[in-house]
């Protein structure tokens, strides 16, 4: 198992990986190249820099024919988010102007694992600040089980589910209130958390964020997802998950 | 084109229900040893278990009323031991973890020592210290892979772990 961490994206991305039939110096070269890339597209996405493409972009310096091709990219899958969310992932109504992160860090985290999956590792997971990529399984394992952070300890997990290919969580603990309600601007929530798990990784990141700012919505707005799985706490700690959501129950002794 | 024509239309579908959860979270069942404590895992379809559990009310001692239903990872055996990690430096400040471990398995993690720097602000070390359980758990326990939701990690956490389970004289 080759075990890393990099920072990045204002982060902590760390790498599992399992290379199986894969030459060991040919995974190691793999999450070179994964954490290469995750630089390059921070360098493009950073809303931090203001020399970044991204930044130039939304400050009206950069037209979208001019900028990198992965900011249009990212403008067509946070087009596709936003009707999804029934237009509660809206980048477009952040403060400041254009912002996805809410999507890119998930599809940065997607686009790390697809480097390690072209390398042919038999097993890997990216997990690109809470926001997890999967492939293949772990070793001795039928699933992989993915802990929820709870969402007022921070030492702690409110639950373990299973999953195969993608999980995010979105919450509003992890630095304060940062998230924002693109309907009214508001920025206090009844959900405390949301995890959305499905096949792509920057759609559940964007769901997961929109789920929180949904709020008293968000049930309804869980339900209308094809595809995707969604698990809700709520600020008075109730639970809800869509029926696709598989709980790993924990037994203690 | 620099802004996409903005669309909320919504989808019509619905097809899956969403359940009221009455399930006991792993974190009320593991009590004060946190995600830790969780040491043998089954998939559950979402059968509730008890009712009017909520996540962190004081009903984390609540008996389950459904049997463990796996054998394949009982749980190791022994007194729970626990001992505290160097203080390592973090970036903004300086931190020491608590292990507590019951055989070989680590059953808790938790902060022992977390001092910040004055420059910055404790709000900030709180920020770092959901950290690198994610490290710790997939290479101690075969349950839980990573952990979805915590974002900042360290590697002054990770060592403060290690050396408590050096002392431990555990791997």
């Amino acid at each position: 198992m080759i075990v890393h961490t990099e920072p990045v994206m204002g982060t902590m991305v760390s790498f599992h990986v399992e290379p199986g039939e894969c030459p060991v110096k040919d995974a190691r070269a793999a999450v070179v190249s994964a954490c290469k890339k995750l630089h390059e597209l921070d360098a493009v996405f950073s809303t931090w820099k203001p020399e970044s493409p991204l930044s130039r972009f939304r400050n009206g310096l950069l037209g979208v024919q001019d900028a990198p091709s992965d900011i249009g990219l990212v403008l067509d899958m946070c087009e596709e988010a936003m009707v999804l969310s029934q237009g509660w992932f809206d980048p477009w109504a952040m403060p400041g102007g254009f912002d996805p992160t809410g999507l890119v860090k998930g599809w940065a985290t997607e686009q790390a694992l697809a480097i390690l999956r072209q390398a042919g590792v038999e097993a890997a997971m990216v997990n690109g600040g809470g926001d997890i990529a999967l492939l293949g399984l772990p070793k001795g394992q039928d699933t992989w089980r993915i802990g929820i952070r709870h969402p007022w300890r921070p030492d702690a997990l409110a639950c373990v589910l299973e999953a195969s290919t993608a999980v995010a969580t979105s919450g509003c603990y992890e630095r304060g209130p940062h998230l924002i309600n693109p309907k009214d601007g508001t920025m206090l929530f009844d959900t405390a958390s949301a995890t959305v798990v499905g096949s792509s990784l920057p759609f559940c990141d964007a769901l997961a964020t929109a789920l929180v700012v949904a709020g008293d919505d968000g049930a309804e707005l869980a339900r209308s997802l094809k595809g995707y799985d969604a698990y809700l706490i709520g600020v008075d700690g109730k639970e809800e998950a869509t029926v696709g959501v598989v709980f790993a129950e924990a037994t203690v002794v | 084109m620099t802004e996409p024509a903005r669309s909320t239309r919504g989808r019509a579908t619905s097809t899956s229900e969403l359940r009221r959860m009455n399930r006991v979270p792993a974190v009320a069942l593991a009590s004060a040893a946190g995600f830790a404590g969780i040491l043998a895992l089954h998939a559950s379809s979402g059968a509730p278990v008890l009712t009017g559990a909520r996540l962190g009310t004081p009903g984390s001692t609540v008996p389950r009323t459904t049997a463990p239903s796996t054998t394949s990872s009982l749980p190791p055996t022994g007194t729970p031991r626990a001992a505290v990690g160097t203080s390592e430096q973090y970036g903004y400040g300086v931190l020491a973890v608590k292990v507590a471990v019951r055989g070989s398995r680590i059953i808790e993690v938790s902060m022992a020592k977390l001092q910040t720097a004055e420059q910055y602000s404790q709000s900030l070390a709180q920020q770092v210290i959901p950290t690198l359980h994610n490290e710790v758990l997939s290479t101690q326990s075969a349950q839980i892979n990573g952990i979805s939701g915590a974002t900042y990690t360290s590697q002054a956490y990770a060592a403060s772990v290690q050396s408590a389970l050096d002392l431990l004289g555990v791997k």
